[in-house]
């Protein structure tokens, strides 16, 4: 156990270490008072992979990691809709996965919304339309923002979920 | 004899049911009027999900399969259709009348259903699981599959080889550097050409990197799923650390696009300091992980495959080296050379899958030493012949297979067999004698891939 302790005062706290110091300070620091004064401290996302290659998912997980940190904005990854405020959508939003997807925005209480993630759900990724695949998710389900990438870094994805915060009123 | 996969391709007047095992491939013409083939599965049970695909994509029925179900087609799939036939060309689908689909179930007193996803509580992809419960015991497990099933293998047909690339890559993006590596092998041999030396070992060293942060990646999640979680903060900061010095050499972090046929020039020094750091984290890493005995209660004797289940079902990758056999698509004069051992445990527990991992990451590392090449390279791919080819790779799930042919230049068939694809049908065996709270734990101790699977 001595040895764990060690280590833990020598690491120290990684999440003021990143390379994009004060950046994400500033974000961070915007990210907080919105969600404190809009969402009352604390913004819950569901996310549903539609059909991606798992490569968003794991990014988004990565948020959680020392690094990111994500839960200290106040933001936390929910396990059912219906705890959620906002449905984040990765994926091509496949024939198998539509119906599933659609259920999972009826059950999210209002007021709610839909960030779609990566260029999947665009279908801005190299993938053509075949005729498992519904996307662009926008002719299925309300998009109220839209994060770029293949797949978003875990900054682009902070980044935007700060910039969708920044354009909602409540 | 180890079956790999089993796939249909159109030809002109016929079917032609391709099964490839270890040591052959057998070739089989199936009649276009009244396709009907031989079932393998009564000595090959992994056969079932092969067969019901083609059942799917081609309209060839098994006659005296176990199991007729379609696979891929789920409830609200237009019926007789069958969407890789060369005549089908929609490219999108009304939805039909929902036809429920007929689970797997034990029936019983006190016996009832746990339906689970395809939205599951976490940030993981979609899938289906069904449970038969007595109380908290586990008497059995259905996986059904294929939510996310994209149709890539239509997608790509009519396509150049560079052409496919960056859909290939986006297949499973956990494996990219793995698919990379897969086609890289295809277009070696369809150009008739030679990988040169320095290009070989930077593509190795590219795939043990993409293993090092995919077993990193396990070794936070399966202890943070026995309630552990200051492992994962642990582990997921040497994966983003190594997901970082990824980009540092491919410009993406998870290395899409990195096997082009050019090498770079590295950076001797800084390469061989960043690994001689991670060295040493994985060593304290696991030198605290052996010592929490309430972690390894859990982790021990939990979800096993024996040794004849993994041989007898073809398991391959983690899974299969857990339980002691050997498969490992590394076993080859090239590798070995350069400081591969095969890692093997014996119990088929999530403790042995677990240990296994740690001991990978630390040959990956060893061997990463050894591919690290300072001189750039580069080849011309002048051009591409028609013909059938066929490749392998050993991705960080497990042994992937890839099977390209082409006519006039271009893409007729495109088949993949991801890992998990094998592994997901093992997967019902190690619930023997478990309690429903851990299959999480178990399912992650073999973290398969839905993405590759349902292609």
């Amino acid at each position: 156990m001595i040895k764990f302790w060690n280590k833990r005062v020598k690491t120290g706290i990684l999440t003021e270490n990143l390379e994009f110091d004060d950046e994400i300070k500033q974000i961070e620091q915007e990210i907080k008072d919105i969600v404190h004064k809009k969402f009352a401290g604390s913004l819950a996302i569901r996310m549903v992979d539609s059909g991606s290659c798992n490569a968003c998912e794991a990014e988004c997980n990565a948020l959680s990691n020392p690094y990111y940190n994500l839960e200290r904005l106040g933001i936390y990854f929910v396990a059912s809709p219906r705890h959620a405020d906002i449905l984040l959508v990765s994926g091509l939003m496949t024939f198998n996965m539509t119906p599933h997807t659609i259920d999972a925005y009826n059950q999210m209480a209002e007021p709610k919304w839909i960030i779609s993630l990566g260029d999947c759900p665009a279908m801005e990724a190299p993938f053509e339309k075949t005729y498992a695949i519904n996307a662009p998710v926008l002719d299925h389900l309300p998009i109220a923002y839209h994060i770029k990438g293949c797949p978003p870094t875990p900054k682009d994805i902070i980044k935007g979920i700060l910039e969708f915060l920044k354009g909602i009123s409540l | 004899m180890r079956l790999i996969a089993r796939f249909a391709k159109e030809k002109k007047d016929f079917f032609e049911l391709v099964t490839i095992f270890e040591e052959e491939i057998q070739k089989e013409q199936i009649s276009k009027t009244n396709p009907k083939a031989k079932t393998i599965t009564d000595k090959y049970p992994s056969a079932i999900w092969f067969e019901r695909k083609i059942q799917d994509d081609f309209g060839i029925n098994f006659e005296n399969s176990f199991d007729n179900r379609p696979l891929v087609q789920q409830e609200r799939f237009p019926k007789n259709i069958h969407p890789l036939r060369k005549n089908f060309k929609e490219t999108s689908l009304e939805q039909s009348d929902f036809t429920p689909y007929e689970y797997e179930a034990i029936g019983g007193d006190g016996v009832f259903q746990v339906a689970v996803g395809p939205i599951h509580a976490g940030i993981i992809e979609p899938g289906h699981f069904q449970f038969s419960q007595a109380g908290e015991d586990i008497l059995h497990l259905e996986v059904r599959h294929f939510y996310k099933n994209r149709a890539i293998e239509k997608m790509v047909e009519g396509k150049t080889l560079f052409e496919a690339k960056p859909i290939i890559e986006r297949i499973s993006g956990n494996e990219s550097i793995a698919y990379q590596i897969c086609l890289r092998d295809i277009i070696i041999q369809a150009s008739n050409q030679e990988l040169p030396l320095p290009l070989k070992k930077r593509d190795a060293f590219l795939l043990e990197l993409e293993r090092i942060i995919h077993h990193l990646t396990d070794l936070g999640f399966i202890p943070n799923d026995a309630g552990f979680s200051s492992a994962l903060a642990f582990a997921s900061k040497l994966a983003e650390d190594t997901r970082r010095f990824m980009t540092k050499l491919t410009n993406h972090r998870f290395g899409f696009g990195a096997i082009n046929f050019e090498a770079n020039s590295f950076d001797v020094d800084f390469i061989n300091n960043w690994l001689d750091t991670l060295s040493k984290e994985i060593e304290y890493f696991e030198d605290w992980i052996i010592d929490i005995p309430s972690l390894w209660d859990r982790f021990d004797t939990t979800g096993i495959l024996s040794l004849e289940k993994a041989i007898k079902y073809d398991a391959v990758g983690v899974v299969a080296r857990a339980s002691g056999s050997s498969v490992d698509r590394r076993l080859n004069p090239f590798y070995i050379q350069n400081g591969f051992e095969i890692s093997l445990e014996f119990e088929g527990d999530v403790a042995s899958r677990f240990k296994l991992r740690l001991q990978e990451v630390k040959n990956s590392l060893t061997m990463m030493k050894n591919f690290i090449e300072p001189k750039t390279n580069s080849l011309e791919i002048d051009k591409i012949n028609d013909g059938e080819y066929y490749s392998f790779v050993e991705s960080s799930l497990g042994e992937l297979f890839m099977a390209i042919d082409i006519k006039n230049g271009v893409i007729e068939r495109f088949f993949v067999r991801d890992p998990s694809f094998i592994n997901w049908q093992v997967l019902h065996i190690m619930m023997d004698n478990n309690i429903i709270a851990d299959f999480p734990l178990i399912n992650k101790s073999c973290d398969l891939s839905y993405a590759g699977n349902d292609l």
